[in-house]
């Protein structure tokens, strides 16, 4: 089946099976890796990108769900790699990752978040974010993404 | 070892090597002294793994890139430790280079020798601080040597400094001097700096590979892709035990995007156009399964059991056994358990090859680079030297990467099907087939006089292995027993008692077991820390004072224990009031020389265990990069709390009961406390720091619970009744 939409802000077409999940539309027919496997069943969120804006666990939704959406994957989160997203700059300010395969998926589930509470308290993110990183950053992202919200805020006034 | 040989084969190699290195110029050198050093430090320690010490022949490489920066090739692999940053700040003390124009990457079989070392251990660091400092320091002189040539002047003529050389007025950069150099000197290894010289070592520094991450680079193995790559699904036994009766392929070849269908001997797998084909198609195949005995929970835990198996003796001061056995009235004996585990490292395990006629290609992400060439090799029915592996970023091991992640059968499927081939398991297939670590029991005795002071102690530890499975079949237990060197490793009593016995027991269970995080630090500093809170408890003591008691005496290492008792007590403000409805637990280990310390502070809050904060000391003998040790013992710490809190890998009809992470739930932000981290300095050499902290975290933990409800934990996962 063809489907159209948009990835990181490019139109695109494909002719794919509707049902296969976008986290590997997006690996391996688009080839972006920085959208990344771990549970395949919406458990770690390490697969989490947005559409339309909103986050959602890519393993889990097939792909004609995005049809005429626009999809954004970690690689389309900053304008360049020179000018990087506030939850990027908060991310390396905080030295958050180890191994970093989680990272990706965290660091598109906190970008959501910050346009929904803009002054996040731990709580707001606790309640809000529930993807697993084995290695241990969870002390750093919690203060990353806090980081992250008060950049943003810089950035409009 | 015969060191001239060495250096005479190494320059040989070099020269090889450089004529096929596109844009730079490689330089290598032998530096055998500090590995010598090592080798004979860790024996003596006695508390490494032997395949690690097997042919500890290092080969380090630098290039030296046209735009005057440096690349390294390290022989040990990053899986999220941090110790590519370590590498190139202590290169960056010996090579007189800044440290961001040092760049580290995975020493691959084409471009730089994959040493026989494995990563882990905590020792990727600590084992390579006087090497990679020599070899760098080699380099610098074999630089200063080719200007001094160049200029007609004596190399002490000639200063390195800031990737230049100069003497005079005349300056070259390192990467102009070498492009115009063809042959190298290679001088004895020279003297190195002090460490009260040191610019870079002690300071914090951010991880060197943090960029790469934040934009997310595709550098993990999973994220490999060649072209005419076709991606391979492996079918896998999900039974224990089990043995492939039958299996019907007609669905699963008629599945959309398939290639081929294998069935070849043990190998039944898929090969499609991606992933999704070949996961789907897998799903369509019947298999029926011989399965030798649908194993059940209770008879499971029942394998591992003091008294059960063969017995060693690791430890025996004093008569600590009579004194026990024949006081029974006066002796306080406790037992604790710890459940299976699985790694659950994010990046699932895999690998991609591309298996051509007389060659192969692998990229994976490996803690154990030579035991992957071996395998694949045999595989294929190739020599070892004509496997070129690369390793690829791991994203996490913990231990899983020391086993093989089926690249022999992938390399299989690539020779048949003639294309590179990616498989990469589910996470199903992950849980069921895992490398687990080991279910463990204790029980430990105490004796104690009329005054309370602890007079005779023993710990037996049933623990099946960790590392047999690394051996060929009964080697392991043959030589050794049981495994005392890794899943026993910690058992031993480091209290200063008269009279103390240690002993590990072992039968092996149906499923494999292997090297986890901190290995036996973990369950060992559970049972021995446990019941010196449960100790403490019973007759009144205040926990550190009780330990502190117990580790006055001369020895240079009780010093450094009470020191981090001491910080410890400080940091955490054990003497000041707690907060209401909250209880204090502590819990102290050595671990390989390192001495980590914890105190958890803990509420229950409707029924549920809440750990509001965890303050971790640790003194890892000297310091290289504290803001590295500082995640390392973060990430331990909340490694730890998943283990203490949630984890267990139970059995049930004959197969592993977590099929996923909703069988098997990890903590999350919401359990994240708040943790601080407190380093203390205690010695002049490093040691390791990823393991150690994860020790202290479970009996910090109980011990508060001990403290909040008068009820001791004694088995994990944590479960208030
Ligand atoms: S891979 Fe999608 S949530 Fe885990
Ligand atoms: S950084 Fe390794 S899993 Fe999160």
């Amino acid at each position: 089946m063809e489907i159209d939409f948009t990835i990181n802000g490019k139109a695109t077409r494909l002719n794919i099976d509707p049902a296969m999940p976008l986290l590997w539309v997006v690996r391996d027919e688009l080839n972006l890796k920085g959208t990344k496997f771990g549970c395949g069943k919406a458990m770690c969120g390490a697969c989490t990108l947005h559409v339309d804006g909103e986050a959602f666990r890519s393993c889990s939704i097939p792909a004609e769900f995005v049809s005429g959406k626009s999809v954004t994957t970690l690689e389309g989160l900053s304008e360049s790699e020179e000018h990087l997203h506030p939850i990027q700059q908060a991310w390396m300010e905080e030295n958050v990752p180890q191994c970093g395969y989680c990272q990706p998926g965290f660091m598109m589930a906190a970008a959501r978040l910050i346009e929904q509470y803009p002054a996040p308290t731990d709580e707001d993110i606790k309640n809000n974010i529930t993807n697993i990183c084995r290695c241990g950053t969870q002390p750093r992202i919690l203060k990353a993404i806090r980081r992250a919200a008060e950049i943003k805020q810089s950035l409009k006034s | 070892m015969a060191t001239e040989n060495k250096k005479t084969f190494s320059r040989r190699k070099f020269f090889q090597r450089s004529a096929i290195v596109l844009g730079g110029v490689v330089v290598a050198t032998y530096a055998a002294k500090g590995v010598i050093r090592r080798f004979i430090a860790e024996t003596a320690e006695g508390m490494d793994m032997p395949s690690m010490l097997a042919n500890n022949e290092a080969l380090l490489w630098f290039e030296i890139l046209p735009d005057n920066t440096v690349l390294m090739k390290s022989p040990k692999i990053e899986m999220g430790q941090g110790i590519f940053t370590g590498f190139a700040m202590l290169a960056a003390e010996e090579l007189e280079m800044p440290l961001d124009r040092i760049k580290v990457e995975h020493a691959s079989t084409s471009n730089g020798p994959i040493d026989k070392v494995s990563t882990g251990g905590s020792n990727s660091t600590s084992s390579l601080y006087v090497t990679i400092r020599e070899v760098a320091a080699t380099m610098r002189e074999m630089l200063k040597i080719a200007a001094a040539k160049q200029w007609g002047i004596k190399p002490s003529e000639v200063k390195a400094h800031n990737g230049e050389l100069s003497s005079g007025n005349r300056k070259i950069t390192y990467a102009a001097l070498a492009a115009g150099t063809k042959d190298w000197e290679v001088p004895e290894i020279p003297a190195l700096k002090p460490a009260s010289e040191f610019r870079f070592v002690g300071k914090d520094f951010k991880r060197i590979d943090l960029k790469q991450k934040v934009l997310g680079k595709p550098i993990f193995g999973i994220d490999q892709t060649f072209p005419g790559m076709l991606y391979g699904a492996i079918l896998q036994s999900p039974y224990i035990g089990g043995k492939l009766k039958s299996v019907k392929t007609d669905l699963a070849a008629q599945s959309p995007g398939v290639v081929k269908v294998i069935h070849e001997d043990d190998l039944v797998a898929v090969v499609a156009k991606s992933r999704y084909a070949a996961q789907t198609a897998l799903e369509k195949m019947e298999a029926q399964w011989d399965v030798p005995k649908k194993w059940q929970q209770d008879e499971f835990v029942a394998l591992t059991k003091v008294g059960t198996g063969t017995r060693v003796n690791v430890q025996n001061e004093g008569s600590a056994e009579s004194a026990i056995k024949d006081h029974p009235e006066e002796v306080f004996k406790q037992e604790y358990r710890t459940p299976m585990a699985v790694h659950a490292h994010m990046e699932p395990n895999g690998s991609v090859v591309h298996a051509e006629e007389n060659k192969a290609t692998v990229w994976t992400g490996t803690q154990a680079p030579d035991m992957v060439r071996g395998a694949v090799s045999s595989a294929l029915g190739l020599g070892k030297d004509e496997v070129n592996l690369k390793v690829a970023f791991s994203g996490g091991g913990f231990g899983r990467r020391m086993d093989l992640l089926q690249p022999q059968n992938v390399a299989r499927i690539s020779k048949i099907v003639g294309q590179p081939v990616h498989v990469f398991n589910t996470r199903e297939q992950e849980f069921m087939n895992g490398v687990f670590r080991p279910q463990t029991h204790h029980v430990l005795a105490a004796k104690m006089n009329k005054n309370g002071e602890v007079e005779a102690i023993t710990h037996d530890q049933a623990t099946p292995d960790q590392i047999f499975s690394m051996a060929p079949e009964n080697v392991g237990a043959f030589f050794l027993g049981a495994d005392f060197i890794s899943a026993g490793h910690g058992a031993s009593i480091m209290y200063n008692v008269k009279n103390k016995s240690t002993s590990v027991w072992h039968q092996q269970l149906p499923v494999t077991t292997g090297i986890w995080r901190s290995v036996g630090i973990f369950p060992n500093t559970f049972a021995i820390e446990s019941f010196m809170n449960e100790l403490a408890h019973k007759t009144g003591k205040d926990p550190i004072a009780l330990r502190m008691d117990l580790l006055k005496g001369s020895e240079k290492i009780n010093k450094r224990y009470q020191k981090v008792l001491e910080v410890l007590a400080e940091k955490s403000g054990w003497d000041k009031t707690k907060p209401e409805g909250t209880g204090r637990g502590v819990a102290i280990c050595n671990d390989r020389k390192t001495i980590a310390a914890a105190v958890a502070e803990v509420e229950i809050i409707d029924g549920m265990i809440k750990v509001r904060k965890i303050t971790q000391v640790i003194d890892p003998g000297m310091v290289i990069n504290p803001e590295g040790i500082r995640m390392q013992v973060e990430g331990a710490t909340m490694m730890g709390l998943t283990a203490t809190l949630y984890e267990e890998i139970k059995v049930k009809d004959g197969q592993i009961a977590s099929s996923n992470f909703h069988e098997y739930p990890m903590v999350t932000l919401a359990d994240t406390p708040e943790i601080e981290v407190v380093i203390v300095q205690g010695h002049d050499e490093p040691y390791g720091v990823g393991e150690p902290p994860m020790g202290p975290v479970a009996p910090a933990i109980g011990g508060a619970i001990l403290q909040l409800t008068g009820k001791a934990v004694r088995s994990l996962p944590i479960r208030l009744s």
